[in-house]
Order: structure tokens, then C-alpha cells, then sequence
């Protein structure tokens, strides 16, 4: 009916005898597309569990000490048979799940398969990290913060270096681990550059890249690392070895003089600890993985706390219109992720070698270091939610405006159009949320040979036989993520 | 800070547009080569591919062939030679990719005819000990010790490295390829020969 009208009249006419039925046309063609979209997207997004939800099965299964279980229940969520597959797809949260996939092997010590996922998660999230693009900027502000790719926080990005030379130091390939170190420096740079230095979780990343680059025999590296280390924290399992390799190579700096001083040596007369028995005795690097980080779980707050969280971080423009919307009622609560509670203590990790116990160190608190992170955006993020609430008013009055007349139709597409939005907001909820904890080393010097090491981490005793060969060193480790 | 920009409108236009992108999408399939031209021309990431190995290879083995190690060989009546992994000093996992250049190495000298090759790939206890060796960290006197095991008089190797830097958005990497020659004898490198490729994420 309406195209056999347009198509009867002429074009003086047409711009002087039709505006209503235009207008009418024009109303409908809205209508129709509207109720297409709308109806899409309800399809595609109402229902949808967000990342924690899916994630619940896998935690619970780590919880009870089954990573096997675990490890099912991430090869479903990613299509897969088995740990060997890896999706056709690493699109949207894939990529996540396949991270998650590698602490999990970790813990099963599938080395090789975990460092394969890393690397293909590594590149994926890289990837995504400069693929974002115009269309996901709009869905992450109109619909759900969780639409587009996902954006890895920087101490994600370097863990995955980080986790990865743990693996390939587990295989004795140091080959494999300085390729990952130099990775993790091409990452600390950039982040040194572009983003907060304090985001950087620089501290075991630069710790196992310095043993790798000393046992490869490059000392200057391994300093130059060491050094890095120790801008983290103070390691005093750094101690010996910096002064074995200050003898080797000149490379210094305020901190690592400080260090050789500390250890009450002059960093230029220093004669190498045992430097006789330093070549035929072996090394044991004891690498220790244990708890979980606070995964982000959906929050619901009433929209005067959001307000207060996002203060700050929210426009003077939209801070009014929030109150508006607010003081007329229209809008009550606010979605958002929140970093769900720590564990919080855990106990000390034990570490016997041949019956005598061995002095753990803890390299790093993730879990600490999660929740500064999250603490230092979570203005921001409280602000997109406001913002979304805001933007889904904002088209319901688009929606109740392009309809002609304010008819019972414009007012329910109206409400639709709102709580079609509202449904499809799910929080991004998405992190890596199969982080350990806390991460500890144990390291000794020791006589080359046989000898029987036994580590007790999260109520798992872990029992074995290791033989190592003069000069040489070996790593072993356990991932308990429960 | 957070700004409400769009228009009701642009807004509608975006929730459109986002639909039909759900809505259209199409799955990956599996292509053939020769049935996609270009397929081996687009670059898939910042690693090395069969296109850059071809050409730092080439490259490589034509400088090789104009070397005055040539006439040396030639004068010596097809000398034994062994061809060792290369060295992977980069921020790629690209050790298989270079392990594939052995092979494609050992064929240009077999083919060239000045000596004769002897294939590290028969003697896997060697291989395993060559890779080691480079694991460890490349020692000129354990390369050339190795080469007197197999019987070599002189051995190819060579290194990657790379120079890689990341900024908003972007990431580029560049590749520096060396191949040497090595008389087993004395450890002297008789030839070398650098390229270079440079790959990146714009």
C-alpha cells in the first residue's frame, strides 16, 4: 500500500503532498527494524551467563582439588574433546579460556600443552588488544560492557611470560624460556612507556628470566634482570647469586651495588662465593604456584553508591543526568563487575630437601596485586555502567521521538527498547581468573647427584627424585590452585 | 572520564548495524592454497612464515655460492660438511620454522655439488645434542667439537635475532638472519652473510 502510493506521485508532489505519509513510511520502516534488531539481540544476548557464571564450574572443580574435572570443564566451554585441541575459534572470550586452560595443565604438569596455550593466547590477546575497533567501542557504550574483544590488564599480559618460563624452566628448556623473557621485556617496556610503571608486576617475571639468562650463561642479562627484580621487592635468594655473577660480568647499577654491599662485599674486590665449587656444584629452583586470584563477579548497586564509586571518573554532564534519572525514578540500580572477595592468608608453603627443610620465598601476592590493580579502575568501570544506564534512556526517548505521535505503540517500543538494552547489559566479568595467588621459589645450592625433595602446598604433599649433574640445575614445581 | 557523546539517532543506527553483524556472520572454512590467490602473501602475524624463510634463505645462499669459501671447497674435492640448527635469539617461538631451513640448506649445498653433506637429521642422538647445545647457550668450541663427532670438516650454522618494539596499536618486529661457515678444524667462520625481514601489526 504504501510503496503503490509513493510510487503514484511526482516529484513537486511528492515534496509538497506527502510528508505525512512519508513520515508514516519512515515511522514504520523504524518500527519494523527496531523490532528486527531488538529481537536479535534479545536472542543473541537475554540468557547469557557472563564469564564468572561460566567459570563457576571449573572454580568449584579447582576448589576440590580436581584438575582433571576442571580441565573438562573448560575444553566443553571451548567445543573441544580434549586438552591436545584447541578451538577453531579463539574469538571472544576463548582466548580467556584457553589461559585458564593453562594453569590448568600447569597444575597437571602438562608442561608442553600449557605453554602452547600461552603462546596461542598470548598472540590472541595481542591481537585483540589492537583490534579494537569502532563498532565494539559502541557496543561496549550502548549495550554490555562485555561485547568487543577482550582487554587484558597489564599484569595479566605479563604473567602470561611470567607462567610460561615457569613451564618451559619445569622442561629444562632454557631455549624456550628466554624467548618468553624477552617477550615479557618487549611487554615491560611498552608498558614502561604507554601505560602506569606500577602495573607492571615486574617483580617474578624479572626473578625466573634472570635465572634463565644465568644458566644460559650470559651474565649480563641475568644482572640486568636480577636487577629488575629487585626494584619489585628485596629477594635474599638474589643474594649469592649476583655476587657469583658480578664476578662474570660489570654490568651495574645503584641497586645491584647496594645489594653486593648489603651482602658486605665491595662490588669490584668481590671474590665469587665458593667460586671453586660454584662450576661443579648443582642448583635446585623450587617453583611454587598456590591459591587463586578474586575472580570478577556481577554486582548490582543502587544507583547513589554507583554515583559515589564513579565520582571522578564521570563527566559533570552525565553526573547531572544520572542524578535526574535517579531523582525521577527511572533509574534505581546500576550492573557492574566487582572483584569478588581474596581468600585472604594462606599458609606457608613447605619445601624439605633429603629431609632437611628449605626457606621458602614468595616472589609476588597476585592476588594483592589484582586487587590494586582493579581498585585503580574501578571508578572508570562504575562510570561505563552509568554510562550505558544513561545511553539505554537516551534511545527509549529516541525511539518515543522518531515514532510521530506520542501513541501507546511509541511508548511501549520505548520500554521495549529499554529493558531490551537492560537484558543484554551483562558486566564484564572476564579475567583470568586461574592466576595463582601467590607465587614462591625455594632455591639451594647443592651436591651434584640423587636426592629426594618433597613439597607440601595447600594440604597436597608432593614427593619426588630428582639426580642432577655437577654444574647443572634442575626445576621443579607445583601449581595447587585450590 | 566517561562522555555521552552520540545522538539518539546515531545510536539507533549503531544498534542496526550491530544486528545485522550478529546476525550475518559466517564461520571459517578450509581453503587450499592454490585454490586462494594470495593466500601465502598475506601476512598471519609477526612469527616467520614460508615466504620470509624462502627469501633470508635465498638471499643467504647466493651470497654463499659468489663466497671465497666456494673456491676453497671446490680446491678441497667436496669436503665434508654438516649443517646445524640455527639459533633462535628472538621473541618468536620460531624454532620449528628454522628447524625447516636445515633441511632446505643441506639441499641448495647438495645440489650446488662443491661438497658433500653430512645429515644431522640421520643421527637424532647428534640433533638432540646440537639443539642442546644451543639451549645452553651457543659456544663456537662445543659447534665445532660436535662437528668433529659427525666428521664434518666444516659446518653451516647460523642465528636469529630480533628487534622488537611495541607501541598503541602497533607492533613491529625485525628480523636479522646470519648464516656462517665454520671450519671445524680451528672454529675460524669462513663466511657469513646477514638479511633481514621486518614483519609487524599496524
Amino acid at each position: 500500500m504504501a510503496e503503490s502510493q509513493i510510487g503514484q506521485h511526482g516529484g513537486s508532489e511528492r515534496s509538497q503532498g506527502a510528508p505525512s505519509q512519508l513520515s508514516f513510511v519512515a515511522s514504520l520502516a523504524v518500527r519494523l527494524a527496531l523490532r528486527f534488531a531488538f529481537t536479535l539481540f534479545f536472542l543473541t544476548c537475554v540468557g547469557c551467563a557472563d564469564h564468572a557464571s561460566r567459570m563457576a564450574k571449573v572454580r568449584t572443580a579447582l576448589d576440590a582439588s580436581q584438575p582433571k574435572q576442571a580441565l573438562v570443564a573448560l575444553n566443553s566451554a571451548l567445543d573441544v574433546d580434549k586438552a591436545a585441541e584447541l578451538p577453531k575459534d579463539l574469538g571472544g572470550e576463548k582466548s580467556l579460556l584457553v589461559l585458564d586452560r593453562a594453569m590448568v595443565l600447569q597444575q597437571l604438569k602438562d608442561y608442553g600443552l600449557s605453554s602452547r596455550d600461552l603462546e596461542i593466547a598470548d598472540k590472541q590477546i595481542q591481537t585483540m588488544d589492537f583490534s579494537r575497533n569502532a563498532l565494539d567501542d559502541i557496543g561496549k557504550y550502548a549495550f554490555s560492557d562485555d561485547t568487543g574483544p577482550y582487554k587484558a590488564p597489564a599484569y595479566e599480559k605479563l604473567l602470561i611470560n611470567t607462567i610460561n618460563m615457569q613451564n618451559y624452566l619445569l622442561q629444562g628448556d632454557l631455549n624456550g624460556g628466554r624467548i618468553e623473557a624477552r617477550r615479557l621485556a618487549v611487554m615491560q617496556k611498552y608498558l614502561s612507556q604507554s601505560a602506569d610503571p606500577a602495573q607492571a608486576l615486574l617483580g617474578p617475571g624479572s626473578y625466573f628470566a634472570g635465572f634463565i639468562f644465568e644458566k644460559s650463561g650470559k651474565p649480563d642479562e641475568a644482572l640486568r634482570y636480577y636487577d629488575e627484580a629487585l626494584s619489585y621487592a628485596s629477594y635474599p635468594s638474589l643474594e649469592q647469586p649476583i655476587l657469583q655473577l658480578s664476578t662474570q660480568s660489570g654490568y651495574r647499577s645503584p641497586r645491584l651495588r647496594q645489594a653486593l654491599e648489603e651482602a658486605g662485599k665491595d662490588a669490584a674486590s668481590v671474590e665469587a662465593p665458593e667460586a671453586s665449587q660454584a662450576s661443579e656444584s648443582a642448583e635446585l629452583l623450587v617453583i611454587l604456584n598456590y591459591g587463586r586470584v578474586p575472580p570478577k563477579i556481577a554486582r548490582r548497586v543502587p544507583i547513589g553508591l554507583a554515583l559515589t564509586y564513579a565520582s571522578g571518573a564521570l563527566s559533570p554532564t552525565d553526573q547531572g543526568k544520572a542524578n535526574a534519572l535517579a531523582a525521577q525514578g527511572l533509574v534505581t540500580w546500576v550492573n557492574y563487575p566487582e572483584l569478588g572477595a581474596a581468600h585472604g592468608q594462606y599458609d606457608t608453603p613447605e619445601v624439605t630437601l633429603d629431609g632437611q627443610t628449605l626457606p621458602t620465598e614468595q616472589l609476588a601476592a597476585i592476588d594483592f596485586e589484582v586487587r590494586r590493580a582493579w581498585d585503580r579502575v574501578k571508578g572508570a568501570v562504575v562510570a561505563s555502567a552509568i554510562t550505558r544506564m544513561i545511553a539505554r534512556v537516551v534511545v527509549g526517548e529516541g525511539i518515543r521521538r522518531t515514532s510521530s505521535d506520542k501513541n501507546l505503540l511509541a511508548l511501549l517500543l520505548s520500554f521495549g527498547a529499554q529493558a531490551a538494552l537492560t537484558a543484554a547489559d551483562t558486566p564484564d566479568t572476564r579475567s583470568w581468573s586461574t592466576l595463582p595467588a601467590r607465587m614462591s621459589v625455594a632455591r639451594l645450592r647443592l651436591a651434584p647427584g640423587k636426592h629426594v625433595i618433597s613439597m607440601l602446598v595447600r594440604g597436597r604433599r608432593e614427593t619426588r627424585t630428582i639426580v642432577v649433574a655437577p654444574g647443572g640445575w634442575v626445576a621443579v614445581g607445583v601449581t595447587a590452585l585450590n | 572520564m566517561q562522555t555521552l557523546g552520540s545522538t539518539p539517532s546515531r545510536l539507533l543506527g549503531s544498534l542496526l548495524l550491530a544486528s545485522a553483524l550478529f546476525g550475518t556472520g559466517c564461520g571459517p572454512k578450509a581453503v587450499r592454497g592454490e585454490n586462494v590467490a594470495g593466500l601465502d602473501d598475506q601476512a598471519m602475524g609477526t612469527g616467520l612464515d614460508r615466504r620470509d624463510l624462502e627469501r633470508m634463505l635465498h638471499e643467504n645462499m647466493q651470497a654463499l655460492q659468489s663466497a671465497a669459501v666456494i673456491k676453497r671447497w671446490e680446491g678441497e674435492n667436496r669436503p665434508a660438511v654438516a649443517v646445524l640448527p640455527l639459533r633462535n635469539e628472538t621473541s618468536e617461538h620460531i624454532d620449528s620454522s628454522l628447524d625447516a631451513l636445515i633441511s632446505d640448506i643441506e639441499t641448495t649445498l647438495v645440489n650446488a655439488g662443491h661438497v658433500r653433506v653430512i645429515s644431522l637429521e640421520q643421527q637424532p642422538a647428534l640433533m638432540q645434542q646440537a639443539k642442546q647445545q644451543n639451549s645452553q647457550g651457543f659456544d663456537a668450541r662445543n659447534a665445532t667439537q660436535l662437528g668433529k663427532q659427525i666428521g664434518a670438516r666444516y659446518i653451516v650454522t647460523g642465528k636469529v635475532f630480533n628487534n622488537d618494539e611495541r607501541q598503541d596499536g602497533e607492533r613491529r618486529v625485525q628480523y636479522f638472519m646470519f648464516i656462517q661457515v665454520l671450519e671445524v678444524e680451528t672454529a675460524d667462520i669462513l663466511f657469513q652473510n646477514k638479511t633481514t625481514v621486518t614483519k609487524a601489526i599496524l
